[in-house]
């Protein structure tokens, strides 16, 4: 170590000199940060040493500095920042993280809002129209060019003109969880039904559902039972969408859960963006009734990321709190400038109730369920003959 | 599946496309250029709209005048100009029986190309089949006045079956004879000049375990241009048949590709390989000599197939489907040439074989009595890719001299009746050769256990 020490230059040596008398604590702190620097230039790495002791400490050494000097970027970072504040400046930008879901490429299937076949009234609105249309007109032709799916099977219920029925039925031997986990669909999707499933065929279901003006039939799969499939079939004749179910937690596992209560719940439809995905969506959609009780404070939240679709119960409340008032607002009061009313700070506190799972779509097909002869919109599909991907995303495909 | 970054295909030949979708648009699909080029979406004829869906379509590609015929959900049928998209007249199709059109919706429409010797050149003839099984044929005259109306002068009405639904039709080449099939009804082929039914098929015996699969035929085509009496039918429990009029009665070779039903069949011109597409978009093609399948045609395409499209003169398919991609792929390779995203589910596709010789004769669109400014903007674009297109023509004489052999065979494009005569002729003496063949192989698909494609 001595030797080292000799090596490093005479400014380090004159710093010695000068630091000798005071604290041998501070002397050693310098030897050591000599020594990292030898380190860094003779780049000796801690998987190069050989006494596990010795690499060990190196290796806490190393990464308290990391640590630091990361503390050290963020302090700036913030300083930077309020100092832009204080003075006026627009802030710099802040960082984004890179995500696998941000970093995802948009393909060519994405809807965009001003997709002219999304929407079939497309053509009312004239360019010109919308050159001498108000500002509030616009943001309402543009909400009717969102909202004028009008095509598909679901536009009748999501343009209010039916309640929506649901249907849920399990499959033929159901036992555990499976009816745990019907009972508590039933408490989230209002007006659902439950029918027990007995022998019949899930056909002759669909075509009594249909009689009965059921809007859609959801089953419930189990096997070993543990619920692992769940089918939403859309009537009468609207797709039928199959999902793998996993990661359930009833509402009895989940900590501090609340109830909830019967008001109709808000719904919260995340990702979907694709074509495939919108018409999941819309099948999703079409299983709530499409006006909320707000008094009711209770969401339903189905999120997709990565193809998952993960679907979560909640309720919230937004509580009024006082904000405490930290030492520099103390501070400020004493400067005399100010004001002395009390800050309120409206705060959202969620609870969550009822199940949560995540679903992963199978298959989407056209028309109502039929295994033997029915088509496809969409299957997933497992193509053995692979080439080397070229980017991150086309590892995976993202059909939602 | 759609896909997050875009296939490195090689890109497709010069080549035209018309889409035929569920909204009741019809979209122009043109690639341009040398090998290599990306077909694009040039022109959008018809406002999207979900209840005149469009439910089946026939194209009638003559060099001139080239016209295609459209059948909507409202029971209404187009006849549209081929060049510019411009309505020519419509005919609505309402059934005598009073029957709402969502019972009885139209399944099958041909337009024919030959014309009859009264005729003049501004009438056309069309056959209409219905799912409760009726059959119109109807020649009709478009008048001189605006677009839209027009005069049926001759109709004949049939009903090609007593009970169930028909759910493929298909005219042959010569015009003269036409299959039906369906849920419920036996392959039965027609004799058009007389209306006379002249075969109908016989359903396969039970299996060993003496179960009857029920009668459920989803697309059937003739297998080769110039012989009527070969049919390839898919049904809906993903079987492929091969049926022999002059053979026998039930079929001749029989067996299954996938798990799903077949939802498309399409021949080649070679007159034995079968293109076959099903409900979870596996697409195939399938030598019928032997019933071997000869390969997949490998992408990412997870929707139902609906129609598939031969390139009368290059090696090329199309397929569409549910899942609203335009898919060219080569035949040779059975390589994905290249896909186009068109929002929509498909109905129906077809190639527009005169799209070269459109670009060297810009005089065709003179015929057409629409709109000058729409005549306008097509020449400026015709001439546009003039250049283009010469340098495609001359290669694509190499090409012409390829196909010869097998065009020969075929017999004429023509399609007058003398013409048909001597094709009849011709065919007898083929007939001759290929019989003992044909009964080798009913033979062997006898004793033959049925193959699994997949």
């Amino acid at each position: 170590m001595g030797g080292k020490r000799k090596k490093s230059g005479s400014e380090a040596a004159a710093e010695f000199e000068t630091d000798y008398e005071n604290e041998k604590y501070i002397n050693k702190e310098n030897k050591k940060q000599k020594k990292l620097v030898e380190e860094k230039k003779g780049e000796i790495l801690p998987s190069m040493i050989k006494n596990k002791e010795k690499r060990s400490a190196v290796h806490a050494k190393l990464k308290q500095e990391k640590k630091l000097e990361k503390r050290k970027k963020i302090k700036a970072r913030d300083a930077a920042e309020k100092r832009a504040l204080e003075l006026g400046e627009e802030p710099p930008p802040k960082n984004v993280p890179r995500t696998i879901e941000n970093t995802r490429e948009i393909d060519e299937t994405v809807c965009k809002p001003d997709d002219e076949e999304l929407s079939v009234r497309v053509n009312a609105v004239d360019v010109n129209d919308l050159k001498g249309a108000t500002n509030l007109e616009l943001r309402r032709r543009r909400k009717k060019l969102f909202a004028g799916n009008d095509a598909d099977e679901f536009s009748a219920i999501l343009k209010r003109e039916h309640t929506p029925k649901v249907l849920i039925t399990t499959c033929r031997f159901n036992s555990s969880r499976g009816p745990a986990f019907v009972s508590e669909l039933l408490s989230v999707i209002p007006n659902a039904q439950y029918y027990k499933r007995g022998t019949h065929d899930l056909k002759k279901i669909v075509e009594y559902a249909k009689n009965r003006d059921f809007t859609s039939v959801m089953v419930v799969h189990t096997n070993r039972r543990e619920p692992d499939a769940l089918v939403i079939i859309g009537l009468p004749d609207g797709p039928t969408a199959h999902f793998k179910l996993s990661k359930l937690v009833l509402r009895k596992d989940i900590k501090n859960h609340g109830n909830p209560t019967s008001h109709e719940p808000e719904l919260v439809l995340t990702n979907f963006t694709t074509r495939l995905g919108h018409r999941v969506g819309r099948l999703i959609q079409a299983l709530f009734p499409q006006d909320p009780n707000f008094r009711g404070r209770r969401v339903v939240t189905f999120h997709n990321q990565r193809d998952f679709i993960f679907f979560r119960h909640h309720r919230y409340i937004f509580e009024s709190k006082e904000s405490k008032q930290t030492d520099s607002d103390v501070k400020k009061a004493k400067n005399g400038k100010v004001e002395k009313a009390p800050q309120e700070k409206v705060v959202a506190r969620l609870q969550e109730c009822g199940p949560r799972f995540t679903l992963k779509l199978i298959s989407l097909q056209h028309g109502t369920f039929d295994t033997k002869g029915g088509e496809y919109e969409w299957v997933h599909k497992i193509i053995l003959k692979h080439r080397v991907p070229t980017t991150e995303n086309e590892v995976r495909d993202h059909p939602l | 599946m759609p896909r997050t970054t875009t296939l490195e295909c090689p890109g497709c030949p010069s080549l035209r496309a018309l889409t035929f979708d569920v909204l009741g648009l019809i979209k122009v699909v043109e690639a341009r250029g040398k090998e290599g080029g990306a077909p694009k979406v040039v022109e959008r004829w018809g406002e999207p709209d979900s209840s005149k869906c469009v439910l089946a379509a026939s194209i009638n590609d003559r060099k001139r005048d080239p016209l295609f015929a459209v059948a909507r959900k409202t029971d209404t049928i187009e006849v549209r100009s081929l060049v510019n998209g411009d309505l020519r007249f419509t005919v609505s199709n309402v059934s005598d029986a009073g029957l709402p059109p969502e019972d009885d919706a139209v399944v099958g429409l041909h337009l024919f190309a030959k014309q009859k010797l009264e005729q003049t050149s501004r009438s056309c003839t069309l056959l209409t089949c219905t799912t409760k099984g009726k059959v119109s044929m109807r020649s009709i005259e478009a008048n001189e006045s605006p677009a839209g109306s027009a005069s049926i002068s001759s109709s004949r009405t049939w009903s090609v079956c007593a009970s169930g639904n028909i759910f493929c039709s298909k005219v042959d080449e010569s015009e003269n004879y036409a299959l039906f099939g369906g849920k419920g009804v036996e392959v039965n082929m027609w004799d058009l000049e007389n209306c006379t039914k002249i075969w109908t098929a016989k359903s396969p015996p039970k299996n060993s375990l003496s179960i009857f699969t029920p009668t459920w035929f989803t697309s059937a085509t003739f297998l080769s241009k110039d012989d009527h009496r070969k049919i390839v039918a898919g049904t809906n429990s993903h079987q492929v048949r091969l049926y022999d009029i002059s053979a026998q009665r039930r079929p001749v070779i029989s067996f299954d590709f996938r798990e799903t039903p077949i939802k498309a069949v399409a021949q080649d011109l070679n007159g034995y390989t079968v293109y076959i597409g099903n409900g979870s978009g596996d697409l195939a093609s399938v030598d019928m000599r032997t019933g071997k399948l000869l390969g997949c045609f490998l992408g990412k395409c997870s929707g139902s197939i609906r129609s598939i499209a031969m390139h009368p003169e290059l090696p090329v398919i199309a397929s569409c489907g549910l899942d609203s991609y335009v898919r060219f792929w080569d035949i040779k390779t059975r390589q994905l040439l290249s896909a186009v995203y068109l929002k929509q589910h498909l109905t129906n596709i077809f190639f527009d074989s005169n799209f070269d010789d459109e670009a060297l004769k810009p005089a065709v669109a003179d015929t057409s009595l629409n709109s000058q400014s729409a005549n306008e903007t097509e020449i400026r674009d015709k001439e546009e890719t003039l250049p283009l297109k010469r340098k495609n023509a001359s290669k694509k004489d190499g090409r012409h001299k390829k196909k010869k052999e097998t065009k020969e065979n075929e017999g004429s494009g023509d399609v007058s009746i003398e013409n048909d005569r001597c094709n009849k002729k011709a065919l007898k003496e083929n007939k001759g050769d290929e019989k003992p063949k044909l009964k080798k192989k009913s033979k062997r698909s006898k004793c033959e256990v049925v193959e699994d494609a997949s």
